[in-house]
């Protein structure tokens, strides 16, 4: 592998998620990429590239709404790409800003995520309705609830996990953004509470789902030498990875997703990362399910297949455990503008290593990890965050 | 391997679908004081970069040359000048239109953009570029905060 420059992260920003926000799609984009620079104490004239995430265009109604953002990500007149990979974006974008500053093409790219969900009627899901096949898939009227749940049932199945396991997540995540000032659902709950809510689809309750959102987030990357110029503090951005499975989630055993693994060792490598347990200090896994976060927890290799669910009701994933999950409040607690919601936790990664993560800081954090995850249960997207030292 | 000589894609075996979502788009917070000012005062509203001394119309929250937060909004006249115009003779559709329908780009004085906008009281053969035209409003009680509440720009 040739990599000319060693990445850092320089800046991040982010908005308030909510389930609608009055702010349009390109003001929201703005307000991240300017929270951005002003961390970074950098101007717009200073950013060599801008790297746009979006998940579907039929969120927020507009084709080809990169374009349509282009101005509030600050990019006008600038190099400018637009990367997709459905739910994985979110941690994906700032691997597409990786490769601007690795490959040596430019020292600095601004990277921003936008989802603007709250447009789509009746409801957003609703454009999730045309991307199954549609010859085998669309004749059964699928939604992506009661897909996940297939998944989730097999995962419970194979490796007989207990519903109350797989609450204790959404518990956690949802306390744990009662810390984040950008957080939509965060709420004290009990594990009863997740148990009691609505059973939208067997084994689905209401409370295991991260809500529909408005947001964006954004993040700064610098090569080394110019990072140096900007902060004593770089965090570096060591490990990269993404692998994408096929649509045919009928052939594979779901309950374990594979593509992320290969995400996560390609990413690992690169890191030189040996002992995932022992060198990662935190981790942000893609949450828009509680089960997801346990399912990805072991994708990332962070725990054995199937002990997940275990490490997290003795506490390991708290954010005062070995092993903090989540710290940021995750989807389900911060909110889930899709591809937003990955770079969220990138965000968070970032505050994490600099000690500037307010009362959400966990002790000891060296090494983090972010995760997004999406389409037919087919991405995985991985980044490997380190302190400097 | 082909199936192009198949007219009727029902001959073959289909599924039938639509992407059927709607959408209520949101205006931003800068097209809301826009729109507003437009239906309640018949007022086009501009921002303003004193820094890179560009007027912003329609209206934007921020500058997108040196990225500060543009936060006051200033009346500017709804005139302006055609920098370009086209006519069109038929629709999406290919049906002809019972009036050929005049759109033009007009910049708006006093500002460094402008608004697409329909042309009305003057023939097609009448239209230069670089006439000087003015807003025609709908009816206070017919305007709804929208593009449309300006009904068409007409020969100042
Ligand atoms: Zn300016």
């Amino acid at each position: 592998m040739n990599i000319r420059k060693r990445v850092a992260v320089i800046g991040a920003g982010i908005t308030l998620y909510r389930r609608r926000l009055k702010e349009s799609g390109k003001e929201l984009s703005f307000y991240a990429a300017n929270m951005a620079l002003e961390s970074a104490g950098m101007s717009r004239n200073e950013i060599d590239s801008v790297v746009m995430g979006t998940a579907p265009d039929a969120f927020d109604g507009i084709h080809m709404k990169s374009e349509n953002l282009l101005d509030g990500a600050g990019a006008t007149q600038k190099p400018y790409t637009h990367v997709y990979v459905g739910g994985g974006t979110g941690v994906f974008a700032p691997i597409g800003g990786w490769w601007h500053i690795a490959s040596g093409m430019h020292d600095t790219c601004l990277v921003v995520c936008e989802e603007k969900m709250s447009p789509c009627f009746p409801h957003p899901q609703t454009a999730f309705r045309s991307i199954w096949d549609p010859i085998i898939s669309r004749p059964l009227n699928p939604n992506l609830v009661w897909i996940f749940a297939l998944e989730m049932h097999r995962y419970m199945k194979v490796h007989g996990i207990p519903k109350e396991h797989i609450a204790q997540v959404a518990v956690k995540n949802k306390g744990n953004a009662l810390d984040h000032p950008s957080a939509q659902l965060a709420a004290k709950i009990t594990v009863d509470d997740v148990l009691n809510s609505e059973i939208m689809v067997y084994p689905v309750n209401r409370l295991d789902i991260s809500p529909p959102s408005d947001g964006a987030a954004a993040l700064i990357l610098a090569s080394e030498d110019v990072a140096r110029k900007y902060t004593d503090a770089p965090v570096w951005l060591d490990g990269v990875g993404w692998s994408l499975d096929s649509a045919y989630w009928t052939n594979r055993d779901l309950y374990f997703p594979q593509y992320v693994a290969k995400a996560a060792k390609m990413a690992y490598k690169m890191a030189k990362i040996n002992d995932p347990p022992q060198e990662v200090s935190f981790a942000e896994p893609y949450d828009p399910f509680t089960y997801k976060e346990l399912h990805h927890m072991e994708g990332l290799l962070l725990a054995e297949k199937g002990q997940a669910p275990k490490l997290t009701v003795e506490g390991v994933t708290a954010r005062d455990g070995d092993l903090p999950i989540c710290p940021s409040g995750g989807l389900l607690g911060v909110g889930n503008p899709i591809a937003a919601a990955g770079l969220m936790k990138c965000c968070e990664a970032f505050w994490q290593l600099r000690d500037e993560a307010g009362k959400r800081q966990v002790p000891k954090a060296e090494t983090g990890v972010c995760q997004a995850w999406g389409d037919l249960m087919q991405v995985g997207t991985v980044c490997v965050f380190k302190r400097d030292s | 391997m082909s199936f192009d000589k198949i007219r009727d894609p029902r001959k073959i075996r289909h599924q039938i679908g639509d992407m059927e979502c709607d959408y209520i788009y949101t205006a931003g917070v800068a097209g809301e004081r826009f729109y507003i000012a437009l239906r309640d005062e018949e007022k086009l509203l501009a921002t303003r970069c004193e820094k890179c001394n560009i007027t912003f119309m329609p209206p934007r929250l921020y500058c997108d040359n040196c990225f500060t937060e543009l936060a006051s909004f200033m009346e500017v006249p709804s005139k302006g000048v055609i920098e370009s115009y086209t006519i069109t003779y038929f629709d999406r559709d290919g049906q002809a239109l019972p009036e050929p329908e005049i759109l033009a780009f007009v910049k708006i004085d006093k500002t460094d953009g402008g608004l697409i906008h329909r042309i009305g009281e003057i023939k097609p053969e009448s239209l230069k570029i670089g006439s000087k035209v003015t807003a025609v409003f709908e009816a206070k009680k017919e305007r709804k905060g929208a593009l449309t509440d300006i009904k068409y720009f007409k020969p100042a």
